[in-house]
C-alpha cells in the first residue's frame, strides 16, 4: 500500500510490477530530458533583445526535430511494446480466481475448488484494529499462493468497475458482460491492497481489495477449510 | 594629438553566435539532467531491487509476518 504522501510507485512485489516501474524510469528521463530543453529555450528567448526577423528557410534545423523526436518516440516505443506483450504472456496458471465487481463490493469465485466463493466488503473504520488501515481492510480477504501464476478473470455485476492492485502491477476494467484476463503473480508473501478504479457509484471508493498471499501448501489448507476469520 | 582608433565593434551575427554557444549548452543541460535522473534514481533503485532480492529469503518474511499475526488465513 501507499506510504502518506507517497508520490512514487509501490514497491513492486511482482517481475512485471519491476519492469514496468524500470520503464517508467525510463520515460520520465526522456521527459526530463525533453522538459529541460524546453525550459532551458524559453529561458533563452526571454533573456535577449537580439531578434531575427528574415527567416526564409530552416531545412537543416527542420530535419533536426523531425529525427530527433522520432528517435525518442522509437526509444520510448521498443520497451514499452516489450513490456505490453509481457504483460499478456499466459504460462499455464496454477489457479484461476474470478474477482466480479458489485455496487459497492467484489465477490470472488475460485472455481478450482468446490464451492468457494464469497464477497468482500469493506471494512468499516469503527470495526478496525489497531494497524489496520483506514478505507483498505475488508472482511474477507482474497487468499492466493505467492510464487505462482494466477489467472484473474474479472466482470462486473452491474456498473463499469476496475480491479487494481498497484503494487502487482494489474489494473483490469471489470466490464458487465465481457470477461478480462489478467495475471497476477507474487514473489514474496505478504498483504497486497488496491481499490476500485472506474467511478462507479457513490461508494466507488469504499470497495478496497485485499489479496493475501501465503505458501501454496498453506493456501490449500485454507482452501479445504476456508479459514475465514 | 592623434586620437586614437577604436577597435570596430562586432555588428553582425551576434544572435547567431548566441543561438551557436547556447544550442550546444541547452543540449548538454537537457542531457546532464538525464543522466542526472538514470544515475542518481533510476541505477540506484535497480540496484536496491537487485540487493533486496539477493539475500532475501521468503521462508523467513513469511514465517516474521505469520509471527506477527499478519495472516487471517493462517491459524
Amino acid at each position: 500500500m501507499a506510504a502518506p504522501a507517497q508520490l512514487g510507485l509501490q514497491n513492486a512485489a511482482s517481475p512485471i510490477m519491476e519492469e514496468l516501474i524500470a520503464f517508467h524510469d525510463h520515460a520520465l528521463m526522456i521527459i526530463f530530458l525533453i522538459s529541460s530543453l524546453v525550459l532551458y529555450i524559453i529561458s533563452l528567448m526571454l533573456t535577449t533583445k537580439l531578434t531575427h526577423t528574415s527567416t526564409m528557410n530552416a531545412q537543416e534545423i527542420e530535419m533536426i526535430w523531425t529525427i530527433l523526436p522520432a528517435m525518442i518516440l522509437i526509444m520510448i516505443a521498443l520497451p514499452s511494446l516489450r513490456i505490453l506483450y509481457m504483460t499478456d504472456e499466459f504460462n499455464k496458471p496454477y489457479l484461476t480466481l474470478k474477482a466480479i465487481g458489485h455496487q459497492w463490493y467484489w465477490s470472488y469465485e475460485y472455481s478450482d475448488y468446490e464451492d468457494l466463493a464469497f464477497d468482500s466488503y469493506i471494512m468499516p473504520t469503527y470495526f478496525l484494529e489497531p494497524g489496520e488501515f483506514r478505507l483498505l481492510e475488508v472482511d474477507n480477504r482474497t487468499t492466493l499462493p505467492m510464487e505462482a501464476d494466477i489467472r484473474v478473470l474479472i466482470s462486473s455485476q452491474d456498473v463499469l468497475h476496475s480491479w487494481a492492485v498497484p503494487s502487482l502491477g494489474v489494473k483490469t476494467d471489470a466490464i458487465p458482460g465481457r470477461l478480462n484476463q489478467a495475471m497476477v503473480a507474487s514473489m514474496r508473501p505478504g498483504l497486497y491492497y488496491g481499490q476500485c478504479s472506474e467511478i462507479c457509484g457513490s461508494n466507488h471508493s469504499f470497495m478496497p481489495i485485499v489479496l493475501e498471499f501465503i505458501y501454496f501448501q498453506d493456501f490449500e489448507v485454507w482452501a479445504s477449510y476456508l479459514y475465514i476469520v | 594629438m592623434a586620437s586614437e582608433v577604436l577597435a570596430k565593434p562586432q555588428m553582425r551575427g551576434l544572435l547567431a553566435r548566441r543561438l551557436r554557444i547556447h544550442m550546444v549548452g541547452a543540449f548538454l543541460v537537457s542531457l546532464g539532467v538525464a543522466a542526472l535522473y538514470k544515475f542518481a534514481v533510476a541505477e540506484p533503485r535497480k540496484k536496491a531491487y537487485a540487493d533486496f532480492y539477493k539475500n532475501y529469503s521468503p521462508e523467513k518474511d513469511f514465517e516474521e509476518m505469520k509471527k506477527a499475526g499478519i495472516f487471517r488465513s493462517i491459524k
